[in-house]
């Protein structure tokens, strides 16, 4: 176990202003590793301010620990350098793989599900936790296909590299959601099935049901069925950290704390539970699907902070 | 075992770059039966081509993001295919979309159906400098009192260090003051400018970017002092008419003194 940081929200640019401005309360923030990974100027600038205020936990979307080429030393290297800026408790990523022969394809693609990903992926776990000197968890994501060649349900493949790597488990209960739809498992056998003991920190988020299968687009409110999934959760695992991620059509910084007080409901509830104390209904409605026309592209972290958005003096 | 795993992935990755969507293309369709499972609401070419069209949404909105005054210049269609062909020619090969585009400019001197090249590639190197200056390391600015405690006798070896958040350019077009229009005017005509060959510092100040055209002299001793050539030898190469040495000799401390009040010179090392 790791220590309960309580309810987190995704650090985010619009935020920022309103942040440092108000410095509203958050039990901690979570950073996308990678926009930070720069030698300086403004989002370095940001971070310290936060850092100042704030725990702050590191979370990346780049490593592709699955794929064909090994880890980057250099990525490795620079991800270290951030960790002693930030002090982040533990660092994570993701189960998949992002790349081949040189080529970032920035997604978190699905790995299949057999032995030979398991030995690879438990072997550079070892390797990079080694590395950062640092507990290190990988979260289990939204997938849009599965293999032909997988011998193994998600759950067994997580929970078997978890093991054998030592390593923690980012939990993402919307992805289990999701994924769950896609592929047309019992996410409930998902979350029971998992060491709990592991699981160091849970995601939670929105997302965009397309009907034939859901996007993990992190737009929009957490829906009732993935906040009861995490009611379950939080009674196998007692208090673990977690954390509201919103990436697309960012709303006001209120909204945002607003679901994380939801969240942070749900948890009490769930606690209690735990405890043996009486609890209300749970509510379980699923939103209906929306056209495909509202898809949006998905992109981890949102928007980074760029040049893009300066005014040039 | 591992090396049919990788070799998958290598595939796959091929397939997810693949320009076209994947169930009109017979080898990737193929590829998706062997290897994708499908379910009763998607085949195996639908599920793998969700992840295609992501790979392009992605990368060509991260590019409309970081270059908008070379989208400005194109038009939609013209910076569709640029993007298209960037993307095909150039695999993103870093793991920060932030240096996405910093090929861009390479590819722009190869493509010659492009409209307006020359423009464009001033564009892209202006913009890429702009991303550049954003994040690179930061370095507390000179105090001029230093500069001014060099001694006589060691002011020409004395080598100026010039701040990572500075990028200088020789342009053909003044993109600068035609980003700045095509950002502040919401009218998609905004008339292309005449070739009007200047000198370009961008830096940063502040934490905020700034541009600030040079005159020549000015530009060849600022930039031989970030080639890190003492000021004596930036100054040779900066004065090689009798003009340009004459202003050399009138302007050389108000540049000095500018630049340096500007966070341009970050330090000053004296032999």
């Amino acid at each position: 176990m790791k220590p309960d940081l309580g309810v987190g929200v995704g650090l985010r640019v619009p935020h920022y202003a309103a942040i440092l401005r108000e410095r509203p309360s958050v039990d901690f923030f979570e950073v996308i590793s990678e926009n930070f990974m720069v030698d300086g100027g403004k989002p370095l600038y940001h971070l310290d301010r936060v850092l100042e205020h704030y725990p702050v936990v590191q979370h990346g979307v780049s490593l592709g620990i699955a794929g064909p080429d090994e880890p980057d030393r250099a990525y490795l290297t620079r991800l270290k350098e951030l960790t002693k800026r930030t002090k982040t408790p533990w660092v994570s990523d993701h189960f998949c793989w992002s790349g081949a022969g040189g080529a970032h394809l920035h997604d978190l693609l699905p790995i299949p599900y057999t032995p030979e990903a398991v030995r690879r992926t438990v072997e550079r776990a070892r390797m990079i936790q080694d590395f950062l000197e640092l507990p290190f968890a990988l979260e289990n994501t939204s997938s849009y296909l599965t293999y032909r060649s997988s011998t193994l349900s998600e759950w067994e493949f997580i929970s078997e590299i978890a093991e054998r790597a030592d390593i923690g488990l980012l939990f993402d209960v919307n992805n289990v959601y999701v994924s769950a739809y896609n592929h047309g498992f019992d996410a409930e056998t998902f979350i029971r099935s998992v060491p709990h003991s592991r699981i160091w920190q849970i995601h939670l988020a929105g997302h965009t049901n397309l009907g034939k299968y859901i996007i993990d687009t992190h737009r929009g409110s957490v829906i009732d069925a993935v906040l009861e999934l995490y009611r379950q959760t939080i009674v196998l695992t007692g208090g673990v950290s977690t954390l509201i991620e919103w990436d697309d059509e960012i709303p006001e910084l209120s909204v945002l704390l607003a679901e994380a007080e939801r969240a942070r409901r749900v948890r009490d509830e769930a606690l209690a539970l735990r405890e043996g104390r009486a609890l209300p209904p749970a509510v379980t409605s699923v939103p209906a699907p929306v056209a495909a026309s509202d898809a949006a592209v998905w992109r981890q972290g949102g928007p980074r902070e760029s040049a893009a958005g300066e005014a040039i003096r | 075992m591992t090396a049919a795993l990788s070799e998958l992935q290598r595939q796959m990755a091929t397939a997810l770059r693949h320009p076209g969507s994947l169930g009109k293309h017979a080898e990737w369709s193929q590829f998706a039966e062997e290897h994708v499972s499908g379910n009763q609401r998607l085949s195996p070419a639908e599920q793998l081509e969700i992840y295609r069209e992501q790979f392009w949404l992605r990368h060509t909105g991260s590019l409309v993001e970081d270059f908008p005054g070379l989208g400005g210049i194109l038009g939609q269609a013209d910076w569709e295919k640029l993007a298209e062909q960037y993307l095909r020619e150039v695999p993103p090969d870093s793991y920060t979309l932030r240096d996405l585009g910093s090929h861009l400019p390479e590819l722009i001197e190869r493509a010659s159906w492009l409209p307006h090249q020359a423009l464009c590639l001033d564009m892209a190197r202006l913009e890429l400098a702009y991303i550049e200056v954003f994040d690179a390391r930061d370095t507390p600015p000179l105090a001029p009192e230093r500069l001014a405690s060099i001694p006589e006798e060691s002011f020409g070896g004395a080598r100026l260090v010039i701040a990572p958040s500075v990028r200088l350019l020789q342009l053909r077009y003044p993109v600068a003051d035609l980003r700045r229009k095509l950002r502040a005017d919401s009218d998609p005509a905004v008339a292309i400018p005449d070739e009007s060959p200047l000198q370009l510092v961008v830096y940063r100040r502040e934490l905020g970017l700034w541009d600030m055209p040079v005159g020549v002299v000015a530009f060849a001793f600022l930039s031989g002092l970030a080639a890190g050539k003492p000021l004596g030898a930036a100054a040779e190469i900066a004065a090689n008419t009798p003009e340009a040495e004459s202003e050399l000799a009138q302007q050389i401390g108000a540049w000095l003194g500018e630049w340096t009040t500007k966070g341009l010179v970050c330090d000053v090392l004296v032999d």
